[in-house]
């Protein structure tokens, strides 16, 4: 099982190589090939583990002397979020066999190896964030993941997109500080770099180790004040930023927070009220940024960093004591990776086939491209959490740990209200915009829609399907 | 030959071959395969001689020669093994990048024959001060590097590069002087205080009886070390011949100068360090080499963001990369050091990867402007995507080997108790990294401008920089265990030399006695 979980990490690694050394013409179907095949890989250790009674094991895989610097950890926590980003990953680069070609109405261009090669690369970092056992893998692969988001963030090649993607490495990368300071921290107090070691940490050392996860985990997840990069990042090509935006890269923030959780045991509460009032925050902040905007990606982009500010809230409830609240926060981090995904590549399904993403001049989605039409509307339901889509049931947990632990802690119950007042309000919010694009009498540019390749119908009918089962999934598989 | 006949012989290697390639230029229609046989014949002994030397020090603490003129410890050997190994590969890439120079004109084969000329000169310069055991005699490899590269900075012999040249040796002797006196200093207290009176210029003697050194005179001569050496090393504020030298030198000569020559500077602060530490404690010297490696980084960091010239840049990260490795030893403990030598290493790999690269990019598009400079990847796309690697490496992404060396030094800095300058040493890094993504948006992407020729640069250019970069990526996910094991040695001897009483007795195993029997200025 080990030597799986290394080939899901090393196999789109080589991958990358070989599709960077690929002529143009081949190198997409190299990545493809690699991607499915690392897909594979994930889905035979999800059911390899669950078979063999998902007994949680760890193992050394790099050492200095008696220290272990890399390890690979499988339990119930990892195994689910690196189904969640391979697979993704997997459908993204399908997706983008058929979006990055001369055939695109908005961004005609022909994928390059070099696109397919850091679309890999950030496939098997992330896979190796969430299977590392300690601080360093995971600053290790954090910091990958930063440099390949640089190089798909400004892969257009055009000055806004290479800015862009010099302020997302640079603000992650200032982000990172509190991931080395936190790996350093617990090294020099316990000797080892392994999570393991956060729960004989003591309180003080605890709380500094957690405040430099959670700066990390802040600026990954584009939470504030580290929140710029995200919008400004929506110059990539559509089906990157599905990826990073939805599946992986702002992923790693509340993985992070959550897999040092999940190994520290109890915390200190002041970790909790910094993070349940940060996130508070954010939340209130991301959902005021979705009024004036018009372009479907810089609202999804803002969707995004409320909807991890949702997460960011559960797990700091956990702290004060809630299993639920933990539970739920996994699950929505799995479940909004496919309603993300599937949002973002509707996105970019519209400007593939109707030349452009702005939402005043997309009208009558269901009647001329009801594939794109039922897409919009089930990827809205599920981001604002309409049963029976996946939303809703990881955020129900949410809100009820929330309620339960205010009859202890009466402070929190304003936060927990606000939040729920926010979900509401972007639910009516994402109503509107549904109301304005799906039904009605075809705009001019739905009308000359051109219809949608078959790669990008697979994928697309795919994630429907996730989106109605994925909750059943986590809640099966969390127990 | 036993090791210790083959440490002078492997000094007399590029000695003769200098000799070899100056004479060479009457050869007349062979001059040109002549001289380039003698260059590569001379490379390839320095490259498995160092070897061998530095694999026999994974046995033995000490190899001695010539009475104890010479000697390699430990210490001695990551350097030396530096000089063979990235020399080599400089030496390779200098073929390479030589020749176009000489198929479009812009050299003679007689010049070509005075830079094989100079250039072994150099190395031979570079060996002799990371081998000299007589403190003078460091001081006079320091000012022989000088001489050497001096012809080689202005070698083309624009206005530009003579400036530069002349700069470099103004400011570098003045510097060095400095270092004089501290030699001196230490010198003449070690004549009045040393049992044997001809120790006195011997470095192991001195360290060997260093408590009975004149604490305040010690002092004083650390300073006037670090400041003197530290010229050479370029450390701020005494950095300011080093970008020019750097940027109008022959791209080969300006990867000699930032991966290796400035080592050998840091080497004999180093080893002066030593003596500090053990003869007034530990703190002096490490809190001298904190406040000037952290200045460095700080000054250098922003001066790489308003870089407009690539090779420019890349000298300012040459002064950061040196304050980080000063800033390391600063922190001391075992990590510390151990951090700082690994960071040498790891520096000397990736700089000498970007200074070739920086040479493609000028044998290209024929300067190293920023402005002029656009679409690399599509111009030259081996020589894009290792410059894309090397510059990600040099701003501390992983898996390349500088991360691992950052990462040590923030442990390193955290286990000393130094959490608010390791705070700020982070983010002056990250403004490091912004200034090398800059670079990198600014040139590799984009459209090529339309009067530049497709196609790669040739595989002598390219196949020096292929070696360096698997090296960076072996050393960043797992060094080689031999290399890991001297690296260990060096820092135990590092760390037990400068220590007051353990270093009294001989460690078992070692071939010669540290203490040199007879120098020739005791006869």
């Amino acid at each position: 099982m080990e030597n799986l979980a290394l080939t899901i990490i090393l196999l789109p690694f080589l991958g990358a190589l070989v599709t960077a050394l690929s002529p143009q013409r081949v190198a997409k179907w190299v990545a493809t090939v690699f991607s499915a095949l690392a897909a594979a890989a994930v889905i035979a250790l999800a059911i390899g583990f669950d078979q063999a009674g998902k007994l949680a094991r760890e193992v050394d895989l790099l050492s200095f002397g008696q220290t272990a610097l890399m390890g690979l950890t499988i339990d119930r926590l990892s195994v689910l979020v690196c189904v969640a980003v391979v697979v993704l990953g997997f459908l993204v680069v399908a997706y983008s066999t058929a979006y990055l070609t001369d055939g695109n109405r908005e961004h005609p261009h022909d994928g390059r190896p070099r696109y397919y090669a850091f679309l890999l690369l950030f496939i098997g970092a992330m896979a190796g964030l969430v299977l590392s056992s300690t601080l360093v893998g995971q600053l290790v692969f954090f910091e990958i993941t930063g440099a390949c988001s640089w190089g798909l963030i400004g892969y257009y090649e055009k000055p806004k997109a290479l800015k862009s993607a010099i302020k997302a490495l640079i603000i992650t990368h200032i982000a990172a500080i509190g991931l080395y300071f936190a790996a350093a921290w617990l090294f020099v107090d316990t000797g080892s770099f392994a999570l393991t070691g956060l729960a004989h940490l003591n309180d003080g050392a605890k709380v500094a180790v957690f405040l430099g996860i959670l700066i990390a985990a802040w600026g990954k997840s584009a939470q504030l004040p580290l929140h710029a990069w995200l919008p400004d990042a929506m110059e990539a090509p559509t089906p990157v930023s599905a990826y990073l935006h939805a599946a992986s890269m702002v992923k790693v923030g509340v993985y992070l927070f959550a897999r040092a959780l999940y190994s520290a045991g109890a915390v200190p509460e002041v970790i909790g009220w910094v993070g349940v009032t940060m996130a508070v925050v954010t939340m209130v902040y991301g959902f005021l940024m979705y009024l004036p905007q018009r372009d479907m990606k810089r609202l999804l982009a803002y969707s995004t960093i409320s909807q991890l500010s949702l997460i960011f809230m559960a797990l700091s409830l956990s702290v004060f004591g809630s299993e639920l609240a933990f539970k739920g926060a996994v699950a929505h981090i799995f479940n909004h990776a496919f309603a993300k995904s599937l949002f973002f590549l509707v996105a970019g399904a519209l400007s593939y086939s109707c030349g452009t993403r702005m939402l005043p001049s997309l009208r009558g989605l269901l009647k001329h491209t009801p594939l794109l039409g039922i897409s919009f509307c089930v990827a809205a339901l599920s981001i604002t959490g309409v049963p029976p889509f996946n939303g809703f049931f990881s955020k129900f947990p949410i809100f009820t740990a929330g309620f339960q632990l205010s009859a202890a802690h009466l402070l929190l119950l304003p936060l927990v209200v606000i939040a729920l007042i926010e979900s509401v309000a972007s639910f009516a919010w994402f109503l509107r915009w549904f109301g304005d694009t799906t039904p009605g009498e075809a705009s001019e540019a739905v009308a000359k829609a051109q219809p949608v390749p078959p790669a990008i119908c697979f994928v697309l009918v795919t994630l429907i399907v996730m989106c109605v089962a994925s909750s059943f999934i986590a809640a099966s598989w969390l127990g | 030959m036993t090791s210790m006949e083959l440490l002078p012989a492997l000094l007399l290697v590029p000695l003769v071959a200098a000799a070899l390639a100056f004479a060479s230029r009457w050869a007349g229609a062979a001059a040109k395969p002549l001289v380039t046989l003698i260059h590569a014949v001379s490379m390839t002994v320095l490259l498995l001689g160092t070897l061998r030397l530095a694999g026999e020090l994974l046995q033995v603490d000490q190899i001695a020669a010539l009475h104890g003129w010479m000697q390699v410890d430990s210490l001695g050997a990551v350097f030396l093994g530096l000089v063979g190994v990235v020399g080599f590969l400089i030496g390779v890439y200098a073929i390479g990048y030589m020749n176009y120079e000489l198929a479009h004109g812009a050299i003679d084969v007689g010049r070509l024959c005075n830079f094989y000329g100079i250039f072994n000169l150099f190395v031979f310069t570079m060996l002799l001060a990371v081998t000299a055991n007589n403190v003078i005699m460091m001081w006079v490899a320091v000012e022989a590097t000088t001489l050497g590269s001096a012809f080689l900075v202005g070698f083309y012999g624009k206005r530009s590069s003579l400036e530069a040249a002349w700069k470099y040796v103004v400011i570098c002797p003045v510097g060095v002087a400095f270092g004089l006196y501290g030699v001196v200093l230490v010198y003449s207290n070690g004549v009045a205080v040393l049992p044997v009176v001809g120790d006195a210029s011997s470095w192991t003697a001195l360290l060997f009886n260093a408590q009975l050194l004149d604490p305040t005179l010690v002092k004083l001569a650390f300073v006037f070390v670090l400041i003197g050496f530290g010229t050479k090393a370029g450390l701020f504020p005494m950095h300011a011949w080093l970008p020019d030298a750097h940027s109008e030198a022959p791209s080969p000569i300006s990867a000699l100068l930032s991966a290796v020559l400035l080592n050998c500077a840091m080497l004999i602060v180093l080893r002066f360090g030593m003596i500090a530490a053990k003869a007034v404690g530990p703190s002096f010297p490490q809190t001298l080499l904190l406040i000037f490696g952290l200045l460095s980084v700080g000054v250098a960091a922003f001066f790489i963001v308003v870089q407009r010239d690539i090779k420019r840049l890349l000298a300012y990260s040459s002064v950061e990369n040196m304050g980080l490795i000063a800033f390391a030893f600063g922190l001391g403990g075992p990590l510390g050091i151990l951090a700082g030598l690994l960071h040498t290493i790891n520096h000397s790999l990736v700089k000498a990867l970007m200074f070739c690269g920086s040479g493609n990019i000028l044998i290209k598009y024929g300067t190293p402007a920023m402005d002029s400079v656009k679409g690399i990847l599509k111009v030259a796309p081996i020589t894009g995507a290792l410059f894309i690697a090397g510059a990600l490496a040099l701003g501390g992404v992983p898996p390349f080997n500088i991360f691992v060396s950052e990462f040590m030094v923030v442990t390193a800095g955290l286990a000393a108790g130094h959490p608010w300058l390791i705070g700020l040493c982070l983010l002056l890094l990250t403004v490091v990294l912004a200034g090398l993504v800059r670079m990198l948006a600014a040139t590799v992407f984009g459209a090529a401008p339309d009067n530049v020729p497709r196609g790669d640069t040739g595989a002598l250019t390219l196949l020096p920089m292929g070696v360096l970069l698997v090296a960076m990526l072996v050393m960043g996910i797992r060094a080689p265990a031999p290399v890991g094991q001297l690296l260990a040695r060096a820092a135990a001897q590092v760390q037990t030399g400068s220590q007051p009483q353990i270093a009294q007795a001989p460690a078992p195993g070692t071939a010669v006695a540290p203490t040199p029997d007879a120098t020739p200025a005791a006869r």
